[in-house]
């Protein structure tokens, strides 16, 4: 212990995402309490029968646990990061075996009363491990055996995850790309992930044939520009766009895919012509890939994807197809509560469609829209800012950091928050399809609860050493 | 690039992602509360507040006699609201011990009042919003309900909570009850009930309802929009005579251990049906469970010869004294043998058409038909069709009950309808054609009617609150179905069915009756052996002959006892409703005139008039008017009640002021002066006002009198 913690307690403490962290905690407290609160039901906030009072102790036991990361030594985290990695795993195996079921998903331990939910710890427990690997001297990510270790330890929990099966929590894993991205991994692989999904996406909304058309258009006039007269080919190449245009328009989908075919096969001969043989081959590899996952799309879609998922991805990209009472029903219910709540809300106790069930999991997942009803415009607003504030805080205290363990883990940290804060609060708006998983500090829920907290409480332990490392 | 700026890049990338990621997410929080927020706040509203239907009260369905055939019974059911928003807590604690009581005792007596007490308390403790007190309850129990302590309050303030309801009665059960019919959810609409619905319904009201945790309660006592009860409906059907029908048919139907069967009886002049019964054998006994009169056309058998037998008429060929050879009852047409029915054929060779169809013979009706229209060429054939088609034969009544049955009549050498060398013998013994029960009652009735085709009818009035709304008159179909000729001669053929033919043991000596019998084979298979065969017996006729005023048809489908002939079984209930008939319409209910009008008393003769008693006994005595009452006074008041001349007796008191309105003046004078009272007189007549009140003391007044 240095000198400088002898005389104050709380030095080197970050006093924004401390208090930050502490109003979310109290909002959530709140908001939990409100869609609890019954006129006639006095039992108590200690009550631990009910929802806020299981709220109330493990907001405690946080509290707790906030003070024990500060005093425990911050080179424990280093030092222990890979024998806590493996006892996460192991903890994600074990419920496989001797978890409970809930709605379908063995995710939980049952203890004494309550439920555990590993997949929350195992957030905590890869950002250790992928921040003490990429911090490890030997590691550079921009080679292979690098990459595949670092890709393996986020992917190893989100397969166990996977396998419960729990694919919201499994997905949260991919916020670990923010870190490889952080350490230099190759914008490429982003790129190329990036187009997959969009084609995966457009091939799922439009026929496969005029997405393809489309991306062989747009691979034309990347090519032409290889070209000494540019004028002429892009005069060319537009109205053969125009003209797919209108034709698509008018139905003759085959025709023009084939047209726009031979097209891009003339650019291409033209270029193996004047010796780029190589580009050509790079870029028919790439897009015989993206025509495979762009027609593979629907296949995967109806075959691959189970149907609950299926109708989130419907809700999400084609509500006009889903019905309002089925599928459709979650969404336009929450939509409609936080719609209701108007500029400044219903006040506090005032909102009546999340106290009466017509949200779904309104003190879990759908949490937001209590806050969009009770506190309308201002307080979604207010929450949103506190989030953002919260993740640019945690990036650029990442980045102050001497320690590379300190900065690879708040960047783990950073991405876990920003993931579960844009999923969560998207998802009740309509905006990305519906993912169960919580509101970090907000959602009712005593694992998320825990492990966000040694998270941050982690988090604002090593950068108050920042100076010492 | 180096080291440095690749690792600044790559960080502003990362924010930049965040930033945009809650760019979009801003943007959408803008877009729901903002810009669409007025249509969540709209949806949103509906899921506490809403607007939902009041039934309304169903019309009536009346008989002619005004007896109720079905009816809507309100009934409300109780509810009560122990957390009223207006419920104010020293109100609950003070009445909820007598309320208690009131409905321990008039309302619920499984409950003690102190256990009803503790009920109410712990449902208030609970939050309860919506406590079911009773489930049922009349109109005059919820006006003692109001009247509970607590409930006086209101809902708002008492937490009573009404809600009106009603549900549909028939008082006479099984009478008509296909014919009623019914509207029930998820069913077709069935009856009268079914054909009226836009009149019966009535219009739903709205009532606006609140969300009370998971309960919908009501906002205000009241109905926002209130229902409009329905019409009622004033059918034809009259309930004695239905009930006379219904009676008669179900004793034939459990005599012959029918399948189901049908009785309709209908008036002569007008079509309105008067009663219609169908009843039919279920697991359950015997009840109204199709409407065979209405919905199922069959083949009606030896009945249809009448229309056969009127065609030949009204064509000319035949004349009822001609002679017709019928074989002993059978003959051979092409490869069909066709067989008489009775026993009376067999003995019989050469006879008058008259008597063939007295004795219903097959082969001398079907052997007329070949010879006029069938050994020709096809347009003998298509005449024959095309007369029938002139009786209305081919059509629908149009009765006011969904599903008629249209009849069914072949086009002559059609190869769509099977035409065959047999058809017409067997077309005009009533096979090979079918027909519903109403559509063939409906010729015979034309042919009571003196060849005037009515339109049958059931329901000749809708009324709302007992005014007339619009009223449904008689419909003629066709003035003139056949020659009045040809029509008096069919009208003595069908009594000589009754008198001398195979209906003659259903005579009686009380009145005159006409009709023709019919007994059909439901399975016919022409070769098949006469073993299992099934048989539907029918009679269609009217009454009183000479006069018709009902027309009726009875027809039931396979009798498994005591007989199968329409004369035997079908014969008997058409004679037991005509009996009754009979006897309660006709005979019994004399024409207007038939005997002289009760004396009617009007009062004004001899008007009230008061004098001297023994003068006026006197003048009536004179007059011959008998004077039922007396009095032993001296003066007296004539007086005429409803039927009867009183005199009473008017009380003259020694000192006081006499009572001498209605006395002349002559009298009046005497009474007056003799009393010493001076007496000022105006106008003339008799006394109407005295300006001093009888049974004053006289201290020799003034007495002015008014006369008039």
């Amino acid at each position: 212990m240095s000198k400088r913690d002898d005389k104050n307690l709380l030095g080197g403490l970050d006093w924004m995402i401390f208090s930050i962290y502490l109003s979310l905690v109290g909002v959530g407290w709140l908001m939990i309490y409100t869609v609890g609160y019954d006129e006639d039901n006095t039992a108590g906030i200690l009550n631990l029968s009910t929802n806020i009072g299981k709220q109330t102790f493990f907001i405690g036991i946080s509290l707790v646990i906030l003070l024990f990361t500060w005093i425990i030594d911050w080179k424990f985290w280093r030092t222990f990061a890979y024998l806590i990695y493996a006892i996460g795993m192991l903890k994600l195996l074990g419920v496989l075996i001797f978890g409970i079921t809930v709605k379908g998903a063995t995710s939980w331990y049952s203890i004494g009363g309550f439920t555990y939910q590993p997949s929350e710890f195992a957030k905590f427990a890869t950002c250790l491990a992928m921040a003490a690997f990429l911090s490890t001297y030997n590691t550079n990510i921009k080679h292979r055996a690098s990459l595949i270790t670092a890709v393996s330890l986020f992917v190893a929990p989100m397969f166990f995850v996977l396998l419960q099966p729990d694919a919201g929590s499994a997905l949260v894993f991919l916020s670990f790309l923010f870190v490889l991205y952080r350490a230099g991994l190759s914008v490429n692989f982003y790129i190329v992930g990036f187009v997959t999904t969009a084609l995966f996406i457009l091939g799922l909304v439009f026929p496969a044939e005029i997405v393809v058309t489309g991306l062989l258009q747009l691979v034309g006039l990347v090519l032409i520009f290889n070209f000494k007269q540019k004028r002429f080919w892009l005069i060319g190449t537009g109205l053969l766009i125009v003209a797919s245009v209108v034709g698509i328009k008018y139905g003759y989908i085959i025709p023009v895919f084939a047209a726009n075919f031979i097209g891009l096969l003339g650019i291409m001969y033209m270029l193996y012509r004047s010796r780029r043989g190589r580009l050509v081959s790079q870029v028919s590899a790439l897009l015989v890939i993206g025509s495979v996952v762009t027609f593979s799309a629907s296949y995967f879609f109806n075959n691959v994807l189970e149907s609950h998922q299926q109708d989130r991805i419907n809700v999400w990209l084609r509500p006009s197809i889903c019905d309002p009472q089925g599928a459709l029903y979650n969404v336009l219910q929450s939509k409609m509560s936080i719609g209701s709540g108007g500029f400044k809300g219903k006040g506090f106790l005032q909102g009546n469609m999340t106290k009466l069930n017509y949200v779904p999991e309104q003190s879990t997942d759908f949490i937001f829209c209590t806050i969009g009803e009770e506190q309308g415009f201002i307080g979604s607003l207010s929450i949103i800012a506190l989030f953002l504030l919260l993740i640019l805080r945690i990036v650029s205290i990442a980045e102050r950091q001497r320690s590379e363990f300190s900065r690879y883990y708040a960047y783990g940290v950073a991405g876990v928050i920003f993931i579960h804060v844009f999923i969560n609060i998207g998802m009740t708006m309509g905006l990305v399809p519906i993912i169960g998983i919580p509101l970090p500090f907000i959602s009712y829920g005593g694992s998320s609860m825990l492990g966000f907290t040694i998270m941050i409480g982690v988090l604002l332990r090593l950068d108050s050493k920042r100076l010492l490392s | 690039m180096n080291i440095k700026n690749e690792v600044l890049v790559r960080v502003y990338i990362v924010l930049s992602v965040i930033v945009l990621a809650a760019i979009c997410i801003f943007a959408q929080a803008i877009k729901i509360s903002v810009i669409e927020g007025d249509r969540w706040r709209a949806k949103g509203k509906e899921l506490y507040v809403k607007y939902v239907d009041v039934e309304a009260d169903r019309g009536n369905i009346i008989t002619e006699d005004g007896s109720l055939l079905a009816t809507s019974l309100p009934f409300f059911e109780i509810r009560f609201d122990p957390n009223s928003t207006g419920m104010q807590e020293k109100d609950f604690e003070s009445n909820i011990d007598s309320l208690a009581f009131c409905l321990a005792t008039y309302v619920d007596n499984t409950y003690t009042p102190g256990g009803m007490a503790e009920f109410l308390r712990n449902e208030r403790l609970l939050g309860k919003r919506n406590v079911l007190i009773k489930r049922k309850v009349s109109y005059s129990e919820l006006k003692r309900i109001r009247e509970f302590p607590l409930f006086n309050k209101g809902q708002y303030r008492g937490g009573l909570i009404v809600d009106r309801r009603s549900e549909r009665h028939r008082p006479f059960n099984m009478l008509a009850h296909r014919t009623i019919g019914y509207i029930r959810d998820g069913a077709k609409p069935v009856g009268l009930e079914g054909y009226f619905d836009k009149y019966l319904a009535g219009k739903k009201g709205k009532r606006l309802m609140v969300r009370a945790g998971k309960a919908w309660i009501p906002i205000n006592d009241l109905t926002e929009i209130e229902p409009t009860v329905g019409d009622d409906i004033l059918t034809t059907l009259d309930i004695d005579l239905q009930d006379v029908t219904e009676t008669a048919l179900l004793r034939g139907m459990q005599h012959h251990n029918a399948k189901h069967g049908t009785a309709i009886l209908m008036e002569v002049k007008t079509g309105a049906i008067k009663a219609i019964a169908n009843i039919g054998r279920t697991e359950k006994g015997w009840w109204e469970t199709y409407n065979h009169a209405v919905g199922s056309a069959v083949e009606p058998g030896s009945t249809y010869k009448l229309a056969t037998i009127m065609a030949l008429l009204e064509d000319g060929h035949i004349k009822l004294t001609d002679s017709i050879d019928i074989e002993k009852g059978k003959h051979q047409f092409y490869e069909e043998e066709m067989i008489d029915a009775s026993k009376e054929s067999f003995t019989i060779d050469t006879t008058t058409i008259q008597r063939a169809f007295e004795i219903s013979s097959n082969v001398g009706i079907a052997k007329l038909v070949q010879l006029h229209y069938g050994n020709r060429e096809k347009r003998a054939a298509e005449n024959f069709i095309k007369r029938l088609k002139s009786f209305n034969l081919h059509l629908p009544v149009g009765i006011e009950i969904d599903g008629e049955a249209p009849p069914y009549l072949k086009e002559a050498y059609s190869a769509d309808d099977d035409w065959s060398g047999t058809t017409l013998p067997w077309m005009s013994i009533g096979y090979e054609v079918t027909i519903t029960p109403l559509q063939m009652l409906n010729l015979y009735n034309a042919v009571a009617n003196d060849g005037v085709m009515m339109k049958p009818y059931m329901v000749k009035e809708i009324q709302r609150y007992g005014e007339t709304l619009s009223k449904i008159r008689p419909t003629v179909v066709n003035k003139r179905i056949a020659s009045p000729k040809t029509i008096s001669e069919v009208q003595s053929l069908l009594e000589a069915v009754v008198e001398e033919g195979t209906a003659h043991r259903l005579k009686t000596s009380q009145y005159k009756f006409a009709g023709k019998t019919g007994t059909a084979q439901t399975n016919y298979k022409r070769r098949s052996s006469k073993k299992n065969l099934k048989y539907r017996a029918s009679f269609a006729g009217y009454f009183p002959a000479e006069d018709p005023i009902y027309s009726c048809l009875v027809m039931i489908t396979e009798p498994s006892q005591n007989g199968i002939y329409g004369g035997d079984v079908a014969g008997p209930i058409f004679r037991e409703i005509a009996d009754n008939a009979y006897a309660s319409k006709i005979a019994l209910t004399p024409a207007i005139n038939a005997y002289a009008k009760a004396p009617l008393t009007e009062k004004k003769f001899p008007s009230i008039s008061v004098g001297k008693k023994d003068e006026m006994a006197y003048v009536l005595s004179y007059l011959g008017l008998p004077i039922d009452k007396t009095t032993k006074r001296d003066w007296g008041v004539l007086k005429a009640d409803s039927d009867t001349l009183n005199l009473y007796g008017r009380t003259i008191i020694e000192d006081k002021v006499p009572n001498v309105v209605g006395m002349g003046l002559r009298d009046a004078l005497y009474v007056l002066e003799n009393k010493g009272l001076k007496v000022v007189v105006s106008g003339a007549g008799k006394v109407v006002n005295q300006s001093i009140i009888p049974g004053t003391q006289i201290r020799s007044q003034t007495i002015r009198l008014r006369l008039n």
